[in-house]
């Protein structure tokens, strides 16, 4: 693990530079490790790929005298280190026209037909391994190797909230409408980012997420459950 | 209680906000900190009519709205000065102005400095979002339809007590360089940039682009000897304001408040958040030369 100051106000702890569960699973436990130790003066984490960033009151600390303090917690790791417990979430995805936009472009690419695609992409499980782009929005990884996908070559102006994309070995779902440049396969029902909630985020940095395929018959209930106020999020939770 | 008086806005201005201390803490969700960019100024207009310190101004970038106050306030600008007139008379900064029902507040052409603060005595009703009455940067119509102000717009505020009416001696206002130069640290990317790269970010000012705004500083000249576009690319990675990324085309952008929370550009260097007050007052075409903090 290498640290880096970011400025005055945060460090950033890099660990091995590459997209893998194992190096995923470090940044967590690094995360839990400074928020058990509740230090002062640390204000805010982002979690990413392969990377911790930890924001502090530069008031409080210098990045050398917090990289130290931390430094000492990671000296303590070993037995007593607690397993990591995620929570795992079942969303639905309407993969059916009209909300799968790029069915084509997506077959041409991987070769595939639309129901090998879907079946591959309600098949992975994922994980959040970083939010980002957008308020609420979660890059879930890693997507099966024969899903893999360019970024539109013209990025689109708008796409709607819900919108669940492909891009790279990622995939993820729009918390709002946003210009976007990801391969669109669907649309989900139920809403990942509600503003007005006093915690507005379905998912979080580390949250295990898999995809079921729903009808447009479905959709339309899902949706009306979600206007009419009786959509609860707990359901989805697998 | 009195009356909340409305500040009724005949002409927006160029980019007019309204900012407080941001909404940080939500970084792991993607949320940018947003908040005024130059921290000190929008402190500074609130202590001038008793208001909290973080609490929100007007945040008003280079060519100022026309206010028509609707009950009499106190105000106090602050930060760059963009010619403010009420009724046609100059308006000084640093100083607690007393505004009468109906005067107008306006504003002429930009002398010095890039943002003016606006504070008005009282609680400001507006809708915030995650504790913040921030503009946000991405559906702020949703998040906090108040703070974008258009043509039309009317902000409603419930006035304080008067304060003693204070004056910064002139000696005391900040004044900004066109040509500033901003102590940076080395980023985590610093090392893989070659000598020639290097030299020029040091060398030489940075020209901000007109294709700058509160995301971002865009810089018009790439670094030269950047053998390929993959040395500026990095697996996403956290990003706080102040941040320099090189984009692979080699052009520098400084990171501000409205920054998104994670990025995949090398990150050449970062300058601490003193540092960035200063920096919001550079406009368009004004120079910024980069230096190791020593």
């Amino acid at each position: 693990m290498k640290t880096f100051p970011l400025g005055d106000q945060a460090i950033l702890f890099q660990f091995d530079q590459r997209i893998d569960p194992a190096v995923r699973a470090e940044v967590t436990r690094l995360q839990q490790r400074i928020q058990s130790a509740d230090i002062p003066g640390v204000r805010y984490f982002i979690p990413a790929y392969c990377s911790l960033t930890v924001g502090y009151d530069p008031g409080l600390w210098t990045s050398e005298a917090l990289e130290a303090r931390i430094g000492a917690l990671s000296a303590g790791e070993g037995a007593s280190e607690p397993e990591i417990r995620n929570r795992f979430w079942r969303i639905p995805v309407c993969y059916e026209p009209p909300y799968a936009w790029d069915r084509e472009d997506l077959c041409r690419q991987t070769g595939l037909d639309w129901p090998e695609i879907v079946a591959l992409h309600t098949g992975a499980v994922y994980q959040v391994y970083m939010m980002g782009f957008l308020p609420g929005f979660a890059y879930l990884g890693i997507l099966p190797e024969a899903l893999a996908c360019t970024r539109k070559a013209v990025p689109r102006a708008s796409v709607p909230e819900g919108a669940v994309g492909l891009a790279g070995r990622q995939t993820g779902i729009y918390p709002l409408a946003s210009p976007g440049g990801w391969q669109i396969a669907g649309q989900c029902p139920v809403p990942v980012f509600s503003p007005q909630n006093e915690n507005p985020f379905l998912l979080q940095p580390g949250d295990g997420v898999q995809f079921f395929s729903i009808s447009g018959e479905e959709y339309t209930e899902w949706k009306n459950q979600v206007q009419t106020g009786a959509f609860d999020s707990t359901l989805l939770y697998g | 209680m009195a009356e909340p008086i409305f500040l009724h806005f005949i002409k927006p201005g160029l980019q007019t906000t309204v900012q407080d201390g941001g909404r940080p803490g939500f970084q792991a969700y993607g949320v940018p900190v947003s908040g005024a960019l130059d921290p000190e100024s929008a402190r500074a207009a609130n202590e001038l009519v008793g208001n909290d310190p973080g609490g929100p101004v007007l945040e008003i970038t280079l060519l100022g709205p026309e206010i028509r106050f609707e009950g009499a306030a106190q105000i106090a600008l602050t930060g760059a000065d963009l010619d403010a007139r009420l009724d046609g008379a100059p308006a000084p900064r640093y100083a607690t102005l007393r505004v009468r029902e109906g005067q107008t507040l306006a504003f002429g052409k930009p002398v010095h400095g890039c943002r003016a603060y606006l504070a008005v005595g009282g609680t400001w009703m507006v809708r915030s979002w995650l504790h913040s009455a921030s503009a946000a940067p991405f559906a702020t119509e949703a998040l906090a339809p108040d703070s974008l102000i258009r043509k039309g717009s009317r902000l409603a505020i419930q006035p304080n007590a008067w304060v003693e009416p204070q004056a910064w001696p002139e000696e005391l206002f900040p004044h900004w360089s066109g040509s500033p130069r901003i102590q940076v640290v080395p980023g985590p990317e610093f090392e893989r940039f070659p000598p020639l790269a290097i030299a020029h970010f040091f060398g030489r000012p940075h020209l901000i682009s007109p294709q700058s705004n509160r995301m971002g500083y865009r810089f018009q000249d790439p670094l030269p000897g950047i053998p390929s576009p993959s040395l500026t690319e990095i697996i996403s990675s956290g990003i706080v304001p102040g941040t320099i990324q090189i984009t692979p085309s080699g052009h520098p952008i400084l990171l501000l408040a409205d920054a998104q929370t994670t990025g995949g550009y090398a990150r050449i260097a970062v300058a601490p958040a003193s540092e960035l007050g200063r920096l919001a007052q550079c406009r368009p075409g004004d120079g910024v030369w980069f230096q190791v903090a020593g």
